[in-house]
């Protein structure tokens, strides 16, 4: 019987950072995917001339070379940077609306406000009192929870104790009257999927702070690129990866982890699992319900699939600045809405006036498509319910209708889009689904209310022994988050073989 | 024992009785048990069981086989996709893609047509070897060779070559079949025209149809024949299609013909974006390729080796999957064309030829990545799957 000190399930962000930091220990490490290639989100597809990035729209926590950020430092450890080219994109996002609206932030403090008061002349004072706001609150949560203060207090934090579990539309309420800026202030909402009036001011105050301070990024080659360059660290560091092979059961006796069960029927030793999977998929489908403690699905119980996501990839044969494209990040917004509309709509099938991001990697990284032409990925986010009732029969004609929807809207920003297109994939949540195996496609994980934040969920950790979680669904959702998380259950596992 | 910090943090009681209540109205996770793959199978299983219901002769090289599912479902597909059929013939584990030449809004089963081939295995097996009721695993159908109604035109202008005529014979039967408002000019490219495939019926529909326009184009016609010869030119194409513009352009057929249609089509003025061409299988004669190195013999054989077990043999002039699959070795495989990225493995050292143009991510190119179905091997190899 094969044995193995560690074995990972699952090649998405989470488990290939858990596989390569475990390796470069010097673990004897399986990794297991069912797919033919790794990156779980982290990946793109070939159609035609074009190469299509799935998932990264903004890689946050890089920062630069001489100001380097948390993730660029956990990547220079696992040895992975001088592989990869970042690209630095100079926008923090811009928004555009059908009436002629547009207004585009630069990824910097200063101009981020200034470009605010100059826009808003009537809200100027709220302005620099709303960025000082998530600045304090930032900066006493990195003081309190990253540098790990012994001492923490009110008195020294008063932003944290006072903010941390606000609703980020009280925060703008109480602070801004144009609900134009408001909205403008939540559209990264869509990073997180929730809808302004259900997001917590943290998490948004922790995005604007992050994309600012460390800048957004792309990747030469896609986000495929990060997760090839991971892989093959991994593989020189002695680990083993097991494409199309599936795990079909985490083997559980008396609370502790035992191995694993491939696809084929191959068993497994090993004391030590990371599931990349969802804990959904782990608990209910990869081990026997018997091993798995009550608490598990009552914890589990209290929290709610996040929306998964409608997306068009298009690869148009001409430059981006003939389709009016001048930004990397658009949010494409009819009207700002501050109630359950967002929400609501999110819930139903066909697309109609939804707020949408179309990323054009192309503007700052001219290399990224072919020369004369420009790819454009744009997406809503949607609640995979509705598509769950769909007569298979009909999904392929739901989908066109969809699509064409979505680029009707596209239309009204981007005039002419239509009679360049190329090549054009649609993605539903079904496609989510079948690619990630998360139920319903959700591709945020759980949903990120405050009550799911960190401080109230079980996080990486199991209660059987010797299983750990890396993905999205075990905390914050997102490149950085999930990288990270990869990289703290190896540890995790390291420090527990240390004082074993 | 201390307290955590954030249990001062205002609102902290709010968050913990919420958690309590959304809790005690939860959901229950264990029903999630199959729910993912039970639903996707439905649309995208990786395997279906299949079994031949019927054998139907077309041309005497050509037959058609009926498959049905024994459980009475079969997944949807669009017209112009592809199945994949997994085969044991004569010992070796393969594949092969054939598109699904009835229409998609034919439920009970689905048909493919295969033409014999020189010298071709797979293919002479499907045509002798298997029998009604044979039980086969296919794939799901794949593809993306398909009317796409978001920004393709409702006119389409095929070119077919051969047995290229497949997708096309699905598409047109389900415009006919379910009236949808789609116009078809089928030019279908054949050495003889007994070796046209659905002649007959392509000739019944585009009588009866208006929007269903059938010319086969006949290479070496019999004395005094009528019809289209010669090969498919822009000339032809704008002969029988008039405006060349708001049309999409769809061929399907052997490499040669698209080396030569689709500069055709591109006289015409007619732009890369309106013309779809359907991978058709690895080139022929690779070392014909341009870039192929003079000094290597198709018949050459190098090593390969596998994550480091015994090295197999494999011939320079045959795709490294065929050689793999000849040794046993199981690499997933789909389109066989080099688009799908199913057999992507890993060259850890040695070169490897492969035509151009095929779509190999950027970064896979970056760290040694490669096609199998359409990567040739110039050296000894070392490969990880």
């Amino acid at each position: 019987m094969e044995a193995y000190d560690a074995v990972v399930i699952g090649a998405g962000n989470g488990g290939l950072t858990a596989a390569a930091g475990l390796a470069q220990k010097g673990l004897d490490v399986l990794l297991l995917e069912r797919h033919n290639i790794p990156g779980g989100c982290a990946t793109s597809f070939c159609r035609g001339r074009f190469e299509f990035e799935v998932a990264l729209h903004q890689l946050s926590g890089m920062g630069t070379p001489e100001k380097p950020g948390p993730l660029r430092m956990s990547l220079a450890n696992l040895g992975v940077l001088d592989e990869l080219t970042f690209v630095e994109m100079s926008d923090l996002f811009s928004v555009a609306m059908p009436d002629g609206f547009r207004l585009t932030l630069k990824a910097d403090r200063n101009q981020v406000i200034a470009e605010l008061e100059e826009r808003f002349p009537h809200q100027k004072e709220a302005v620099r009192r709303f960025f000082d706001l998530v600045y304090a609150y930032a900066n006493q949560m990195l003081a309190a929870f990253f540098f790990k203060d012994p001492a923490p207090s009110r008195e020294k934090y008063p932003v944290l104790y006072s903010h941390a579990f606000k609703p980020a539309h009280e925060v703008l309420d109480a602070i801004f009257t144009d609900p134009l800026l408001k909205g403008i202030l939540s559209v990264y909402w869509g990073y997180l999927g929730l809808p302004p009036n259900r997001l917590s001011f943290a998490y948004l105050a922790m995005l604007f702070f992050v994309y600012i301070e460390f800048k957004p990024f792309h990747i030469k080659g896609g986000s495929q690129a990060l997760s090839n360059a991971v892989v093959n660290r991994f593989i020189s560091h002695g680990g083993t990866a097991r494409f199309n092979c599936d795990a079909r059961q985490i083997i559980v006796e008396n609370g502790a982890v035992q191995g694993v069960v491939t696809d084929d029927g191959e068993r497994i030793e090993t004391k030590y699992v990371v599931s990349n999977a969802s804990q959904v998929t782990t608990y209910a489908r990869l081990i026997a319900p018997e091993e798995v403690p009550r608490s598990v699905f009552t914890e589990m119980g209290g929290r709610s699939l996040s929306p998964s996501a409608f997306t068009l990839f298009i690869g148009f044969d001409c430059e981006a600045e003939d389709l009016g494209i001048t930004e990397s990040t658009s949010f494409l917004i009819d009207a700002f809405e501050f109630d359950d509309r967002i929400f609501n709509r999110m819930r139903s099938l066909d697309i109609t006036d939804e707020a949408m991001v179309l990323s054009c990697y192309d503007v700052t990284d001219p290399d990224f498509s072919p020369a004369g032409t420009c790819q454009a990925n744009i997406v809503t986010l949607k609640y995979g319910e509705p598509w769950m009732h769909i007569p298979p029969a009909r999904y392929h004609s739901v989908k066109f209708r969809c699509a064409e929807s979505m680029l009707r809207r596209v239309e009204t920003i981007f005039p002419g889009v239509r009679d360049h297109i190329e090549e054009l994939e649609v993605a539903t949540p079904l496609t989510h689904m079948r690619y990630l195996g998360h139920p319903n496609g959700a591709i945020y994980g759980f949903e990120q209310y405050t009550k799911d934040s960190m401080f109230f969920q079980p996080g990486r950790t199991a209660p059987i022994e010797g299983l750990y979680f890396a993905s999205g669904w075990i905390g914050d959702c997102g490149f950085q988050p999930t990288l990270s998380a990869g990289m703290a259950a190896a540890k995790s596992i390291i420090r527990k073989l240390e004082n074993a | 024992m201390k307290k955590a910090i954030f249990e001062e943090f205002d609102g902290y009681q709010a968050i913990v009785d919420e958690i309590a209540f959304s809790r005690k109205h939860g959901t229950d996770y264990t029903v999630f048990r199959d729910a993912v793959n039970q639903q996707i199978s439905l649309l995208h299983p990786n395997r279906i069981t299949l079994r031949l219901s019927e054998i139907i002769d077309e041309t005497p090289a050509v037959r058609t086989l009926r498959f049905v599912s024994p459980d009475g479902y079969l997944p949807p597909f669009l017209a112009g996709q592809y199945i994949a059929l997994f085969l044991d013939v004569g010992g070796v584990r393969t594949s092969r893609p054939y598109s699904i030449s009835s229409p998609p809004n034919q439920t009970g089963y689905y048909d493919i047509t295969v033409r014999r081939v020189e010298g071709g295995r797979v293919s002479n097996y499907l045509l002798d070897e298997v029998g009604r009721g044979d039980i086969m695993e296919t794939s799901g159908p794949s593809g993306h060779f398909y009317f796409n109604p978001v920004f393709h035109d409702r006119t389409l202008v095929c070119v077919a070559g051969g047995s290229g005529i497949t997708p096309f014979m699905s598409m047109i039967r389900e415009t006919v079949e379910c009236g949808l408002s789609r116009t078809f000019y089928l030019l279908y490219g054949n050495q003889t025209l007994d070796e046209a495939i659905f002649h007959d019926e392509l000739t019944r529909i585009s009588e009866r149809f208006e929007n269903i326009r059938y010319v086969p184009v006949i290479e070496g016609p019999p004395h005094g024949y009528h019809g289209a010869i010669g090969l498919i030119t822009g000339g032809l194409i704008r002969e029988i299609v008039g405006d060349p513009g708001r049309k999409t352009y769809y061929l399907c057929g052997p490499r040669g013909m698209y080396d030569f249609c689709v500069p055709e089509l591109q006289r015409l003025g007619i732009p890369p974006r309106k013309i779809r061409k359907e991978a058709y299988g690895p080139p022929a004669n690779i070392w014909e390729d341009p870039g192929w190195p003079e000094e290597v013999r198709p018949d050459d054989e190098f090593r390969v080796s596998v994550a480091g077990a015994d090295p197999i043999r494999a011939r320079a002039g045959a795709p490294l999957l065929t050689a793999l699959e000849g040794a046993g070795l199981r690499v997933p495989s789909l389109c066989r064309s080099g688009e799908c990225s199913m057999c992507r493995v890993k060259i850890v050292s040695g070169k490897v030829f492969q035509p151009a143009g095929v779509p190999v991510r950027k970064s896979d190119r970056q760290f040694g990545y490669v096609h199998a179905c359409v990567s040739y091997p110039l050296e000894d190899l070392e490969i990880l799957l």
